[in-house]
């Protein structure tokens, strides 16, 4: 189904295009929020919540101001960090590194998952350090630019200019 | 506006992960309404996110499926139940005619009198800053540029700074000849990737209808390794070269010649054998 038809029906209330959409996204958002929360409940609850918002949510999503997934990839970071915040689980205090948690999913990935998720270590293996140190935080674990700088004392606008580094390399990479 | 600096500035990639403010967004919805490559650069990028995540997914219990598809069931069930609301006909309230009219017009003219004071004083007042207003956004969008071209100087630094400290790279000094003895320039040459870039450490300025050309010496014939300018800055990516026993640079007309003016010859380096 094309994206804008899928929007289309899910405006229309048409439950079989959410049962589709669930069948499609549902493994790629539960990661989106996994990485943020690091606790496979909790993800799940807030996946669950997730697409709740979709469905009520879904005339809110304006097709001009970006891809639809883009729009479902923010609803599940907000809800995931609001999560976060109302489990007053602050992530600096979190002992396991990023490193340790990957680890955990991905061999998890490699046992109870029939899609072609190659995990996030795989994905980032060939980046420098820097830059996929940047990618982690702002994209897997969803810091803000504004947060990296000032807790890792990075100035911004290298945070700014070594995600787009990131970025364009992994564009590379998944053409 | 400068499209590219406006696009490596990082701000699509902020737009796309809703780190903006709402003012900065309608700015970029302005720009990229205007300019359709930055909308392009802006789904390229959310493509990517797109494909990073499909390509990092974590599968759900596989009963949460039906536990999402239910409670939309029961969400929806009750709604459907209640009758609709039936639009009221439009009720006409009917004035009661009392003489309070003329009290209304007397006070309906002294309001016009005010809001019309009011109206000439708030459009000065806002004359004024809104002047002040365009002040403030010429400084800063002059202010964004130089941090752009800062920004783009620094990510040129963090690129050659890669090369230079790339232990596949190979230095290959290129001295001066009899026609400039003081003229220097390096080559780091990648013999696996094939990459090549040129540092010009001391070349003489040249004409403005002439330009460097590097070559390539390969089984003795030159083979062309691509133009630059004798003020080129940092390190130069050059053509993509395989092999090579030396590399050397001549002067030639802008663009470059099929094959060198070899009496111009500037620099000259052996590639020693590794």
């Amino acid at each position: 189904m094309e994206e804008s038809e899928l929007v289309l029906r899910l405006k229309d209330r048409d439950k079989n295009a959410m049962a589709y959409l669930y069948d499609k996204y549902s493994a790629a958002l539960l990661g989106v929020a996994s990485r943020i929360i690091k606790d496979d409940d909790i993800s799940e609850e807030v996946l669950q919540d997730v697409f709740m918002k979709i469905w009520n949510k879904i005339d809110q999503y304006d097709a001009s101001r970006g891809r639809f997934f883009t729009w479902m990839m923010n609803l599940t970071r907000n809800a995931a960090i609001d999560k976060l915040r109302s489990k007053e689980i602050s992530r600096s205090s979190k002992t396991d590194s990023m490193d340790d948690y990957v680890y955990r999913v991905d061999s998890r990935n490699s046992t109870e998952m029939h899609t072609d998720g190659i995990g996030v270590r795989a994905l980032l293996n060939d980046l420098v350090e820097e830059q996929k140190f940047i990618l982690e935080k702002v994209y897997f674990e969803g810091f803000t630019h504004t947060e990296i700088a000032e807790e890792y004392d990075i100035p911004l606008g290298t945070v700014k200019s070594r995600l787009r580094s990131a970025l364009k390399h992994m564009r590379k990479k998944l053409a | 506006m400068n499209i590219e600096e406006y696009i490596s500035s990082g701000i699509l990639e902020a737009y796309a992960l809703n780190e903006l403010s709402a003012e900065e967004m309608r700015e970029v919805e302005a720009v990229m309404a205007k300019y359709p490559e930055v909308k392009a650069e802006l789904n390229a990028i959310e493509k990517a996110f797109e494909d990073m995540a499909m390509a990092t997914q974590v599968a759900p219990k596989p009963e949460m499926k039906k536990a999402i598809l239910d409670k939309i069931d029961e969400q929806t069930a009750p709604s459907a139940e209640q009758p609709t609301t039936r639009q009221d006909t439009p009720k006409v309230v009917s004035l009661p005619a009392s003489r309070g009219w003329k009290y209304a017009v007397a006070a309906s003219l002294v309001l016009a009198l005010v809001s019309g004071y009011l109206a000439i004083d708030y459009r000065s007042k806002w004359k004024s800053s809104s002047q002040a207003y365009a002040q403030l956004l010429a400084s800063n969008s002059q202010m964004a540029e130089q941090y752009n071209q800062v920004n783009q100087k620094l990510d040129q630094l963090e690129t050659d700074f890669g090369i230079l400290s790339n232990p596949n790279f190979r230095r290959i000094g290129m001295a001066g000849t009899d026609n400039a003895k003081e003229a220097y320039a390096d080559v780091y040459w990648n013999e696996t990737t094939e990459e090549l870039y040129l540092n010009i450490v001391n070349l003489q300025e040249l004409a403005a209808d002439k330009q460097y050309q590097l070559w390539a010496i390969v089984d003795g014939q030159p083979v062309d390794a691509g133009v630059f300018d004798w003020n080129a800055e940092g390190l130069v990516k050059m053509k993509r070269i395989a092999q090579s026993a030396a590399f050397a640079v001549t002067v030639e007309p802008k663009g470059g010649s099929e094959s060198p003016s070899l009496e111009t010859m500037q620099v000259l380096g052996n590639v020693k054998k590794s």
